[in-house]
């Protein structure tokens, strides 16, 4: 069962991006969340995602951390990663890219850019 | 309305758990399966008994099969279900909310940057697109010399672009009245006019800024479709920062122009002081962006290369008749003075914030490839890409040109000298494109029109 991840400390950005991948429920995606870094690696390591929608800015463990740890992991490192990222706040694409996302969007997301990455990354 | 399915309910995350630990704490068997008859829970051994629907407003999604603890579990279901359902309308208007807000926000944060007309009209298209479902759309300009309203731009079936549109029944009321309207059954309005494409409802919108009205922009739908108070809203906003934007662009147009032409001027004033010059700056400018299009410069480049190329003289403003217009040998001294232009030119355009980019190419059109040019004797691609097309390009002309006390090179004997200098002063790959480049093409440009252009592209 294809599996897609969201982690988010804000809980109404969660619940919109729920909200929009729920959609794909109905092929059979199980839908996952966490609302910080350290849980979501934790379900990253237990459940294997194939896709996994960051936050950046998160107390502790940031969505960087997270990234590195998950890209660094041989068995993980195949996960896709979308970075969230604040418009406005000061984005390092480079340090994105250091971390190997694969990609990353800002927020507010539009919702249909980011079905579309999850139904492209599970082959829907 | 959101769907939900029993088997999508029970295969969530957090619920799945639950659910098996329920029907196994219930201690008799149970089945329960989806619509269509597939199992989702099942106790082993047998199950018998009734097979009670779980009912979800008035719909059927699955089914729980078992003793009267079964029954119990299968309205359980259908309330959490309803639940399910609620939340999901309830998310799916925030949702939609939420995409509403990031279209606006993308639309503010793209369309500043766009200067030409027909790029607003794109992202306005596109925003709407993304928003608001319709079969066609057509965006009305009123073009101000004229008077007319004229077809922008359009999708689908709907008017085709650059029709003149007399503006007649609906679209008559919103051009006069300035206010935006739905329309979901035209047939039923009396204002109506017959249209020469199918449809059945539109939505029309005025292109509005604070000061005038710029145009009409109107989606339609061939097939009977309803739109709501909230699209024509979200419509309207999005045309309206378009129509803002339209304004915004003829504003800057405007400023560009005159700025162009005082660049023009300026540059023409100079050039007027020496007359036989007659028209060197223009043709310069002409051989300039043909081999920076060879080269395959991009439009910016092009831009600052022309600029560079106009102004790459502008230095001997600074520098006396007596020693500018003498025609007999230049002293030590004088030769000095007019070896300062180039620098001169630098100082005087670094006054210009505007013109900054393109000070390296006026302040080394007189380097050498090989080092022996000046001011700064700078070899090789340490000197500024456009200088050493200029070089090429103001070295050729003045070679071609008459002077009283000698008659010009032929373009053959001209190129020849070119090639001949080749590495020691040009640059080798500036010559070959040089030679590349249509330059009879250019030159008759540039006689063409002896004014120079004032008009930005
Ligand atoms: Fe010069």
């Amino acid at each position: 069962m294809p599996k897609v991840l969201i982690v988010d400390d804000e809980p109404h950005i969660r619940y919109l991006l729920e909200l929009t991948i729920e959609e794909l429920e109905a092929d059979g995606v199980l839908l996952l969340t966490a609302d910080n870094g350290e849980t979501a690696l934790e379900i990253i390591q237990a459940e294997k995602p194939e896709i996994v929608f960051l936050d950046v800015m998160m107390p502790k463990m940031s969505g960087f951390d997270v990234c590195n740890a998950v890209k660094s992991s041989p068995d993980l490192s195949d996960t896709y990663i979308v970075l969230l990222t604040a418009k406005g706040q000061e984005f390092d694409k480079q340090k994105g890219q250091d971390v190997g996302a694969d990609i990353y969007m800002t927020k507010p997301f539009n919702p249909d850019d980011v079905l579309n990455k999850a139904r492209e990354v599970l082959g829907l | 309305m959101a769907q939900i399915t029993l088997g999508t309910l029970i295969r969530k995350k957090l619920f799945a758990p639950l659910a098996h630990r329920l029907v196994l704490a219930l201690e008799t068997p149970i089945l329960i399966e989806d619509l269509a008859g597939e199992p989702l829970i099942a106790t082993d051994g047998a199950i018998e008994g009734v097979r009670y629907p779980v009912i979800v407003q008035g719909d059927t999604i699955g089914w729980v099969q078992g003793n009267e603890k079964a029954e119990l579990l299968a309205s359980l279901l259908a309330y959490h279900s309803e639940r399910e359902v609620e939340r999901k309308n309830l998310g799916s208007e925030t949702l939609h909310k939420y995409k509403e807000i990031t279209l606006l926000y993308d639309m503010a944060d793209k369309i500043p940057a766009c200067m030409e007309r027909s790029e607003i009209i794109a992202i306005l298209t596109e925003q709407i697109r993304q928003a608001i479902r319709f079969s066609g759309l057509s965006v009305i300009l009123l073009d101000k010399e004229s008077g007319k309203l004229e077809v922008a731009a359009s999708l689908g079936n709907e008017y085709a672009l650059g029709t003149v549109i007399e503006p007649v029944g609906i679209m008559a009321s919103v051009w006069a009245s300035g206010k935006g309207e739905i329309i979901n059954d035209v047939h039923a309005d009396q204002r109506f006019v017959q249209r020469p494409y199918r449809v059945s409802s539109l939505m029309c919108a005025p292109l509005k800024s604070k000061e005038s009205t710029v145009g009409i922009i109107e989606i339609s739908s061939a097939e009977p479709t309803v739109y709501a108070a909230e699209d024509l809203k979200l419509f309207s906003t999005l045309a309206s920062q378009a129509a803002v934007q339209m304004e915004n662009s003829v504003l800057y147009l405007e400023l560009k122009n005159a700025f162009y032409t005082m660049v023009y001027t300026l540059a023409e004033t100079i050039e007027k002081r020496d007359p036989y010059t007659g028209n060197h700056t223009k043709r310069v400018m002409e051989y300039s962006l043909a081999v920076g299009r060879t080269i395959g410069m991009s439009e910016d480049e092009l831009i600052r290369l022309e600029l560079a190329a106009v102004l790459h003289d502008i230095g001997k403003i600074g520098v006396r008749d007596s020693v500018l217009l003498k025609q007999g040998k230049l002293t030590d001294d004088e030769f000095h003075q007019i070896m300062q232009h180039p620098e001169l030119g630098g100082q005087i355009l670094s006054r210009i914030p505007q013109l900054q980019d393109i000070i390296p190419g006026v302040v080394q059109h007189h380097e050498r490839f090989d080092g022996k040019g000046y001011p700064e004797g700078m070899a090789g691609e340490q000197i500024n890409l456009a200088a050493r097309i200029i070089a090429i390009a103001d070295t050729f002309d003045a070679m071609t040109t008459d002077r009283p006390y000698r008659r010009g090179f032929s373009f053959e004997e001209a190129f020849e000298e070119v090639r001949r200098n080749s590495g020691t002063q040009f640059d080798p790959k500036i010559v070959d494109a040089f030679f590349e480049t249509d330059v009879m093409e250019a030159f008759f440009r540039a006689s063409a029109n002896l004014k120079l252009r004032a008009a930005p592209r």
